[in-house]
């Protein structure tokens, strides 16, 4: 009985699958992936050596680097399909997919609050004559973003981030903010100091025990092992292997391609 | 109610400096807020200005005043936003290089389109007929009435502006001009943002051109040259871009100090006044904006402050 009701909970993850994903630069071809889904298990981790098309991976999901040929689409929990790489960026977001990105951006001229009410607010807001909807919506969203700021720490979220590490903190929250049902994460804990690593891999961990199917591609690995159900390994545009993160770590390619010998 | 007080140049001056400072409002929200250098703000003003003519003295409306420059003005507040909507629509994917010309290039399009129609707009001879609204006695007691209800209309858009730096709105064009992908990654549809902007601002563009077709009463291809989004331009950015306020006091201190002060009160020759002194304007104008960009490029004002504005909105 406990077994049906664990498969019933694990196929009522959203997956992504990607179908013939095809995409070059100059002539080089980055990315080619025949048939790969994503979000069979709750937390996934993506690693390959530099160049392997990891982050290329991700943007071509996102759409945000458009497919030389292929095909990515979103399989909701309930049935069906959505065509992502026929959607344009700011649907994606929309239907619940989400990405973090591996390079700090952020908006230079809003604060941090700034910064999260924007996610958070709903489109209805957002019109040019709803001049007066700012307390509406800082109401609606005022205790989550505190919940927020108040787990990280933000030193003062009137104020600019400041630090690499703050903004990509922010990066991070903003897509929590979102409530993603597919949350991809390139390098999530890049530039953080260990007590915040610590408090990404929680969140993390909530909100994949809570439904959302979560990807990250990371170059620590000790984030790799200790939070990934499942680990795919890249290496020259495709995912040549993946299994359990036991598996993986003493597979003999990823440890002559990838970690070394040393690493076992 | 006795107006010597007041001098006809100077009721003129400041109506015109009224309407550049509600031209540089509504650019601040697409220059200052969305980083979009709308340089066509000319044509939108042009557009309003012509449609309201075309509309008042040609096509013989079954209304009487008030209602008749109402009806006329609403109709060309409503074309000049549906032309922001067109010309939005066209610059949504496009880069700073893109924008220029296209909003340039729609500039001269009206430009054009007033020269040559000349049934509707009387061309190069231009169209006389229109007047104020009202009758309050003299010329000069209407003009100054026109330039008291435009300076509420402009106090108007400037409210309208210091609400949008307080609104989710707001923020979400301040994001499309900073980081465009990322805003769009965050689930904002920023082409429907910019059609929105380009549509409202293009609205109160047009609306003022209509008024000062009023104030003018003698319409013709002159007056839609590139000096009024020069002066728009020139006084936003000197003022600061990013600021509320930054309208307001770089057009006081470029159009109010050339068109009232050295215009009225210098002792400046005669004859400088039908040549001379309009390229005097359009120099120094030019002038001022490479010499702001050179040395304060984030003009008088400075930068937007956020933090103090969210400091002061939600508490610290």
């Amino acid at each position: 009985m406990v077994a049906d009701v664990v498969e019933a909970v694990a196929v009522t993850r959203p997956r992504i699958h990607v179908r013939g994903a095809v995409k070059s630069f100059s002539g080089r071809v980055v990315v080619n992936v025949d048939d790969l889904v994503l979000g069979e298990q709750p937390i996934q981790g993506l690693i390959g050596p530099n160049g392997a098309g990891k982050t290329t991976l991700m943007r071509m999901i996102m759409h945000s680097t458009p497919l030389d040929r292929g095909k990515v689409s979103l399989l909701p929990p309930g049935g069906g399909e959505v065509v992502l790489s026929s959607l344009p960026p700011h649907r994606m977001a929309r239907h619940g997919v989400v990405k973090s990105n591996q390079v700090i951006m952020d908006f230079d001229k809003l604060t941090v609050w700034d910064s999260l009410l924007l996610a958070v607010a709903e489109s209805r807001y957002e019109q040019p004559h709803r001049v007066f909807s700012e307390g509406t919506v800082f109401k609606r969203h005022e205790d989550e973003i505190r919940h927020h700021l108040d787990y990280f720490g933000f030193s003062d979220p009137t104020a600019f981030a400041m630090s690499a590490g703050e903004k990509k903190l922010l990066d991070i929250v903003r897509c929590l903010l979102i409530k993603p049902t597919f949350l991809l994460l390139d390098e999530p804990t890049a530039g953080l100091p260990e007590d915040l690593v610590e408090k990404v891999m929680t969140v993390v961990r909530d909100l994949a025990a809570a439904g959302t199917s979560v990807v990250v591609v990371e170059h620590d690995l000790n984030v790799i092992w200790s939070l990934c159900d499942e680990v795919l390994f890249m290496a020259e545009g495709s995912v040549v292997l993946r299994g359990d993160p036991q598996s993986i770590r003493a597979n003999r390619t990823v440890v002559e391609k990838y970690l070394g010998e040393g690493h076992v | 109610m006795t107006l010597d007080w007041i001098d006809a140049f100077l009721i003129s001056g400041l109506f015109q400096v009224a309407m550049v400072i509600g031209l540089g409002l509504l650019l601040h929200l697409q220059l200052g807020l969305a980083r979009i250098a709308n340089f066509g703000v000319v044509g939108f003003w042009g557009l309003g200005m012509y449609v309201f003519g075309v509309l008042y003295t040609q096509v013989g409306l079954p209304f009487g005043e008030p209602w008749l420059f109402l009806a006329c003005a609403a109709a060309a507040t409503l074309v000049s936003g549906a032309a922001g909507l067109l010309v939005g629509w066209l610059i949504s994917d496009l880069d700073t290089d893109g924008v220029l010309v296209v909003t340039l290039g729609f500039a001269t399009a009206v430009q054009i389109l007033a020269t040559t129609q000349d049934d509707l707009t009387g061309g190069a001879r231009g169209m006389g007929g229109l007047d104020f609204p009202f009758d309050i006695g003299k010329v000069k007691d209407n003009e100054f009435l026109w330039l008291v209800i435009m300076t509420a209309v402009v106090v108007a858009i400037l409210l309208y502006v210091w609400r949008v730096h307080r609104s989710p709105y707001g923020r979400l064009l301040i994001a499309v001009g900073g980081n465009e992908p990322l805003a769009r990654s965050l689930g904002k549809s920023t082409f429907r943002a910019k059609l929105w902007l380009f549509a409202v601002a293009s609205a109160g563009m047009g609306l003022i051109g209509a008024m000062n077709g009023v104030m003018a009463r003698y319409l013709d291809v002159g007056q839609v040259g590139v000096g009024v989004t020069l002066a728009a331009m020139v006084g936003l950015v000197l003022g600061g871009t990013a600021r509320v306020w930054g309208a307001v006091v770089g057009v006081v201190l470029t159009v109010g100090l050339f068109d009232i002060v050295i215009q009225s009160y210098l002792p400046l020759p005669k004859e400088w006044y039908t040549q001379t002194i309009p390229v005097m304007r359009e120099a120094a104008f030019g002038l001022t904006l490479m010499l702001v960009l050179l040395f304060r490029p984030l003009g008088i004002l400075g930068d937007m402050q956020r933090d103090k504005l969210m400091g002061k909105i939600h508490g610290r």
